[in-house]
């Protein structure tokens, strides 16, 4: 299977003029953005409050757009013509998350400037951060291909944001209830911890386990998505 | 070139069509006309959404199987419902698809092909249905397959898209293309081939259209038939509904079709059957104004509007009903009709 950067390439062409008119979508890049500005005003105090809007970018840019995108396409009943091509798994996928990748990455920067987030160690947050966006790109194009249409996409990705972003605030109560332990291999929580291990002063040595689990969280949900992708070739 | 060699389709205790054998030469245009129903198992199995059970499909030499990319590279197809990215410009969406299938086709060329340079600018959302239909057509143009499966490519569009769409398939043609047109509509079939097959659940049976030979055998007949004419018999055309017998007055009617040998008589959009045969109807009917205009049609001259030209060979009669429908008119026939309202 050859790759060529030339198709994914006019794919997210495509897809850029595409949601650069479509209001519904790309106004919701701006939820997180908002949200970063009033923290930025009011200060930052913990680790915590920086991800919980980096996770809201992760699940609302990420994840939605991806979801939306993805949807779209088979509400229009444009992906057929798409596997019909000549273009491969590789290039479709990876051109359709193309924008949403960058997407993300954009407003992660935006809200960090925002907020004045100032990790402890740039260059580990960062890589962290970039299989991040892989995962919930990945999570994404799962609600997209399961569901119909972009409707049902949006009210399917909302349990998903809500769990994503909010599942770090059952973190106090672990103490209490130890089966609630479980979370903390989630990869949300996972950047959460590695990113205050950071602001501790920690480095390489440290925080490989967490890129680690991160990485298998995003292997997994890649190859569930290819899996699905090609079940749905079946269909049609 | 396309072989479908065998394949047959069975749905619980129904066939719905049995093994049957097609050859699509290169540069050759057949047109399978049949139920929708069957239309749409033939499209699963030539888009490989359903396994071939028996048989095989091979498109110059690559076997139908949603695994097998080259088979796809071989056959375009185009559906009778397919989407468009509605919110890109005409010239983008094009664009699209030529980097997509890596395509050599120039943009200009393809724009003029499709009677769309005009509106390159135009949001896809904001085209007409055959507009978008055209668009979707020049995807068959930029990936230039050996094969080409069309859907229903006509249905429901405005006559500048048809004649677009007859000059693609001339196109098609004349680059070696084995084009298939799979269709419930008659018309559509005899437009753009004379190679037109009938598949049901008896099996494929070829249609004998061949208008040279059998336009020669009417027209023999028809010289005859002045000379025969006798007084009018029968003032009406009776039909068959259930079990009445309903009767029609001649000018009612719009046109005649005839289907396995049924005639069926169209008044105002409405198809009765008629236990007449065409043969028949067309002697009872001449004094009233009535021609026919093909060898399986006979159309009431007061209702006709236009007569569409398509290509030199390839002509088309507008009624003026509510429907607007379009009927062929056979090669030889025209200059009989010509001569009839007094043109030369």
């Amino acid at each position: 299977m050859t790759f060529s950067l030339k198709r994914s390439l006019a794919i997210f062409r495509k897809d850029y003029k595409d949601v650069s008119k479509n209001l519904y979508v790309s106004t919701t890049v701006l939820m997180p953005l908002i949200l970063a500005a009033v923290y930025g005003r009011t200060g930052v105090e913990t680790v915590e409050v920086y991800f919980l809007v980096f996770n809201l970018t992760f699940t609302m840019v990420a994840a939605y757009v991806q979801s939306a995108l993805i949807a779209e396409e088979k509400e229009k009943n444009t992906l057929r013509g798409l596997m019909l091509s000549p273009a491969t798994t590789a290039e479709i996928l990876g051109g359709k998350s193309m924008l949403s990748f960058l997407g993300t990455l954009i407003v992660l920067v935006m809200c960090a400037f925002f907020m004045e987030y100032q990790p402890g160690n740039l260059l580990i947050i960062s890589v962290a951060s970039l299989i991040s966006i892989v995962f919930y790109i990945g999570i994404g194009t799962l609600i997209g291909l399961l569901t119909r249409s972009v409707m049902e996409a949006s009210v399917a990705i909302l349990p998903v944001a809500f769990f994503f972003s909010f599942v770090p605030l059952v973190k106090p109560f672990m103490d209490e209830y130890p089966i609630l332990k479980a979370v903390n291999f989630f990869p949300n929580l996972q950047l959460i911890e590695l990113a205050n291990q950071i602001e501790t002063g920690a480095g390489w040595g440290d925080s490989w386990s967490a890129i680690l689990i991160i990485l298998g969280w995003t292997v997994v949900i890649t190859s569930f998505v290819v899996a699905v992708y090609n079940r749905k070739m079946v269909d049609h | 070139m396309l072989i479908i060699n065998n394949i047959e389709k069975h749905s619980e205790h129904a066939v719905v069509f049995p093994p049957f054998r097609l050859e699509v030469a290169p540069g050759s245009v057949v047109a399978i006309h049949s139920s929708t129903n069957v239309r749409a198992e033939l499209m699963d199995l030539f888009t490989g959404a359903k396994p071939v059970m028996s048989g095989e499909i091979i498109s110059n030499g690559e076997m139908v199987h949603r695994n097998n990319p080259r088979y796809f590279a071989e056959t375009g197809i185009l559906f009778l419902e397919d989407g468009l990215y509605e919110r890109l410009k005409v010239k983008e969406h094009l664009d699209f698809f030529l980097t997509i299938y890596g395509s050599t086709v120039k943009l200009e060329q393809l724009m003029q092909i499709i009677h769309l340079e005009e509106k390159r600018n135009v949001r896809v959302s904001l085209l007409s249905y055959s507009e978008k239909k055209r668009i979707r057509y020049a995807r068959i143009l930029i990936q230039q397959p050996s094969t080409v499966i069309l859907e229903e490519p006509d249905q429901n569009v405005d006559l500048e898209t048809k004649r677009v769409f007859l000059n693609i398939v001339n196109m098609l043609k004349q680059q070696k293309t084995s084009v298939v047109i799979l269709t419930a509509n008659m018309e559509s079939a005899l437009l753009a081939t004379e190679s037109v097959y009938r598949l049901d659940h008896t099996g494929l049976t070829a249609l004998d259209v061949k208008p040279e030979q059998e336009g020669e055998l009417v027209e023999e007949n028809g010289q005859e038939e002045p000379a025969s004419v006798q007084p009018v018999r029968f003032e009406k055309i009776p039909t068959r509904v259930n079990e009445k017998i309903v009767l029609f007055n001649p000018p009612e009617i719009d046109f005649i079709e005839s289907n396995e040998g049924q005639s069926n008589i169209n008044v105002k959009g409405d198809i009765y059957p008629c236990t007449f045969t065409l043969n028949e109807l067309e002697q009872r009917l001449l004094p009233y104004g009535f021609f026919r205009c093909h060898r399986s049609y006979i159309v009431n001259l007061q209702k006709v509007r236009e007569v569409v030209t398509w290509t030199r060979n390839s002509y088309s009669l507008v009624l003026d009903d509510a429907s607007q429908s379009s009927i062929p008119l056979s090669k030889t026939k025209m200059a009989e009709l010509k001569e009839m309202i007094g043109l030369k």
